[in-house]
């Protein structure tokens, strides 16, 4: 080695700017994929992404900007394996090179599945799925909203299901893309529609099968918040039965098919005209004890030692009332056995029959003086005055002798 | 309730009276004559209820978005029934 002119002295920055320089020229180096594993990243509040890729030897620098960050279907995390595309450059200041990464995809499992896992995570984590969120549906809606579109077989399905199981219901059609840019922003809109007026009963929001792809506007978070908050209950139904999507985790319940959707949201309508049906023996029931619980009081009244021993004044009245007492009961009897009957024959003839009419027929009733029902012997004292009322008028009695029953 | 009214009545209306009906009667707190005339008014609205579902005609309609905001129109329906 001689004198300083034989050398070539190159400064820092020369030295990677001519680096730098070398790399840019090298069209391999412009576009290539790596594969490698996630580790420091820092997400900027620029919206860049910084990380390192590294596998089990070595580690480059990586970098994605925000431009590119923001059409990332997923979330990258540390410790995720992934595909990074970009170009390799060096970056003078450092001396360093990196890795921009303009576009990148988990490695293995497909970056749709994984923003899935990652929304589904996300939400379950706020309760939005949480089992005491949910809405009942209602039993007897008569206004379905329907939000799919207006050509698929789902809305056919739907519309078959529906007419022939409860053709009372009205059927509302919300027209919306199902698939596709635009599509979770119509379904939403379809969302507030009904919400904003309640115009309907109960929701069904869905599709019919598809790819992953095709169900992803189901996937969509901003559609899932709106299922959840509905006023109205919403019964998710898109594509087959083992397709989940987040929709269906946010919604009242998830139907496993547009047509099964359908079954849950209306009643069938000759199984709700026997339950209405049943409305009248239930009523029926619950008169007759009504009218059994009266009679039995009648009969204590009847049995009371006041009733027994009246005044003779009273004789005729008494022996009178014992008598249409009796014959009401027996009368009161027939006429609910034959009315039973003929609820089971035809109910339209009941309107007929008013046993009312029947237990009018006449019975006297004990008042003390200042009012109130005598229903027993402690009421009263001897020497009170009471009155008996019957359906034609009053007479005044005194009590002259009183005994209490034991037990 | 008069019976004049009951017959211009809907379904919805109608069920939810008698469910009120039943749940009065449940109580059993009224008066017997009202219990009475409150089973016939039952006995009438199901009888209502019944033939206002047999008398159904499935409604389909489409919602459109009109400068007047969203409007209801005929579902156009295919002819025939073939899937």
């Amino acid at each position: 080695m001689t004198a300083d002119k034989e050398r070539t002295v190159l400064s820092v920055t020369q030295l990677n700017e001519y680096i730098k320089a070398r790399i840019d020229a090298d069209r391999f180096l412009g576009s290539l994929w790596i594969r490698g594993e996630v580790s420091n990243f820092v997400h900027h509040k620029t919206g860049h992404l910084y990380f390192t890729l590294k596998d089990e030897n070595s580690l480059v620098r990586a970098l994605m900007f925000a431009s590119s960050a923001s059409k990332l279907k997923f979330s990258p995390e540390n410790g995720m394996k992934v595909l990074a595309h970009g170009r390799i450059a060096a970056y003078i200041r450092d001396g360093q090179y990196n890795l921009y990464v303009d576009a990148m995809e988990p490695d293995g499992i497909g970056a749709l599945y994984v923003a899935y896992e990652q929304l589904k995570r996300k939400l379950e984590g706020e309760g939005l799925f949480r089992e005491d969120r949910k809405k009942p549906l209602p039993k007897i809606p008569t206004r379905v909203g329907v939000i799919t579109s207006p050509t698929g077989a789902a809305v056919r399905d739907i519309i078959n299901i529906i007419s022939r199981r409860f053709p009372y219901a009205k059927i509302l059609i919300y027209p919306s893309l199902v698939q596709g840019d635009g599509a979770p922003e119509q379904l939403i809109a379809g969302l507030r529609y009904f919400n904003a007026a309640l115009a309907a009963d109960v929701i069904i929001l869905g599709r019919g099968g598809g790819s992953i792809e095709d169900l992803w506007a189901f996937n969509n978070e901003a559609l899932a918040r709106e299922v959840a908050s509905s006023r109205i209950p919403v019964i998710s139904a898109v594509g087959h039965e083992t397709d989940f999507t987040i929709c269906d985790f946010a919604a009242d319940r998830r139907a496993p098919t547009p047509s099964a959707a359908a079954e849950l949201a209306v009643p069938e309508t000759e199984e709700l005209k026997r339950k209405i049906h049943n409305i009248i023996g239930r009523m029926d029931t619950l008169v007759s004890s009504s009218i059994r619980i009266r009679r039995k009081s009648v009969e204590t009244l009847r049995d009371s030692r006041v009733l027994c021993d009246p005044l003779r004044i009273l004789d005729e009245k008494k022996t009178r009332l014992v008598m249409d007492t009796q014959q009401l009961e027996g009368v009161m009897r027939l006429a609910i056995k034959e009315k039973k009957a003929r609820f089971e024959k035809n109910a339209s003839k009941l309107e007929a029959l008013n046993p009312l009419s029947v237990l009018l027929r006449g019975y006297s009733a004990v008042f003390r003086e200042e009012g109130g029902l005598v229903k027993s012997v402690r009421d009263v004292e001897v020497g009170d005055l009471v009155v008996f009322r019957t359906s034609d008028g009053r007479l005044g009695a005194r009590i002259t002798e009183k005994e209490e029953y034991p037990g | 309730m008069a019976q004049e009214n009951e017959k211009e009545m809907n379904f919805e209306n109608a069920i939810a009276r008698l469910e009120q009906i039943v749940r009065s009667l449940e109580s059993g707190s009224a008066p017997l004559d009202d219990s009475l005339a409150l089973f016939e008014e039952g006995v009438r609205l199901v009888k209502l209820c019944t033939e206002k579902l047999d008398s159904a005609e499935s409604r389909i309609r489409l919602l459109t978005q009109t400068p007047e905001g969203m409007t209801e129109t005929e579902f156009p329906q295919k002819n025939g029934n073939g899937n």
